[in-house]
């Protein structure tokens, strides 16, 4: 402590380290942070009962991917929670096609809706040019079916 | 010594906190690693595009009929006979057909009022047969 000029020797009684004890509070707040203000990208889930099958597979598709359209039992049909009359669905699919040449409809139907909903439906569907289709459906257990 | 209460234990008594952070993190991982979300699942098809019409000649195709009390009705192509089968029963038909004819196409043709579920089970016996050749229709007349 010889040389007084400068300060430079001389020792702070602060810590020269950063405190490191409340890191991980601050990575737990961030977490949090950002868990909370994320927001999926979802439809609202519909009253709808599923039809069932035993060849159901999952799909690889990217969410992106994928258009949900629902169809409910008194034939309602639902994109992106808004209710569309049939005519319409092939003017909205169409520009989300056009973004998306990937893009896979699901057609989520509930089980008891008549069929002749679903024929237009994908009548419209080929008219917007939107080809891949896949029925939604929940896995059947063999076992069950033999029950029934 | 021999009081027991006094002996001080080098050993800290209290729980290291210091490492808990790295626990809560490494459940953290663990958990975000193991989430599956629920996937989308279904039965895919790729539907004709509009202009696209195949003539197909009758004896390649195996007609399905689906009628609103969920019977369903099979008949060959170039033959009059139709057959009332269980959905279930699609699978051996179209298995014992394809392989008489490797070129049969399925034509699920549905009564309008029909319930969607009773086309899905044909469809599901279809695709449960490993059939990828299904034209879906509407049963008109």
């Amino acid at each position: 402590m010889g040389l007084k000029s400068g300060g430079l020797e001389r020792k702070s009684k602060a810590a020269t380290e950063i405190p490191s004890s409340s890191m991980a509070d601050i990575a737990f707040l961030l977490l949090i942070f950002f868990m909370v203000s994320t927001v999926f990208q979802s439809d609202k889930n519909r009253q709808i009962e599923w039809a069932n099958a035993e060849a159901t597979e999952k799909m690889d598709e990217k969410q992106k991917d994928i258009l949900n359209v629902w169809v409910e039992s008194n034939g309602a049909v639902y994109i992106n929670d808004l209710e569309r009359t049939m005519d319409e669905v092939s003017d909205v699919v169409y520009p989300i096609f056009v973004g998306n040449p990937n893009l896979k409809i699901s057609i989520r139907s509930d089980r008891n809706v008549a069929y002749n909903y679903i024929d237009q439906l994908q009548k419209e569907l080929v008219s917007a040019g939107a080809l891949k289709v896949v029925f939604a459906t929940e896995l059947e257990k063999s076992m069950t079916r033999q029950r029934r | 010594m021999a009081v027991l209460g006094n002996k001080k234990s080098k050993v800290s008594d209290e729980i290291p906190s210091s490492s808990m952070a790295d626990i809560a993190f490494l459940l953290l991982i663990f958990f975000l690693v193991t989430t599956t979300f629920p996937k989308d699942k279904g039965l895919s098809l790729v539907l004709p595009e509009e202009s696209e019409q195949i003539e197909v000649s009758q004896k390649n195709i195996l007609h399905i009929i689906v009628n609103p009390d969920g019977r369903v009705v099979v008949r060959y192509g170039d033959s009059p006979q139709e057959q009332t089968v269980p959905a279930d029963n699609l699978r051996s038909i179209w298995r014992q057909g394809v392989s008489e004819n490797p070129n049969l196409i399925a034509s699920v043709k549905t009564h309008p009022d029909a319930s969607y579920r009773f086309m899905i089970d044909v469809l599901d016996a279809l695709k449960a047969a490993g059939s990828n050749r299904i034209s879906l229709g509407l049963l008109e007349g």
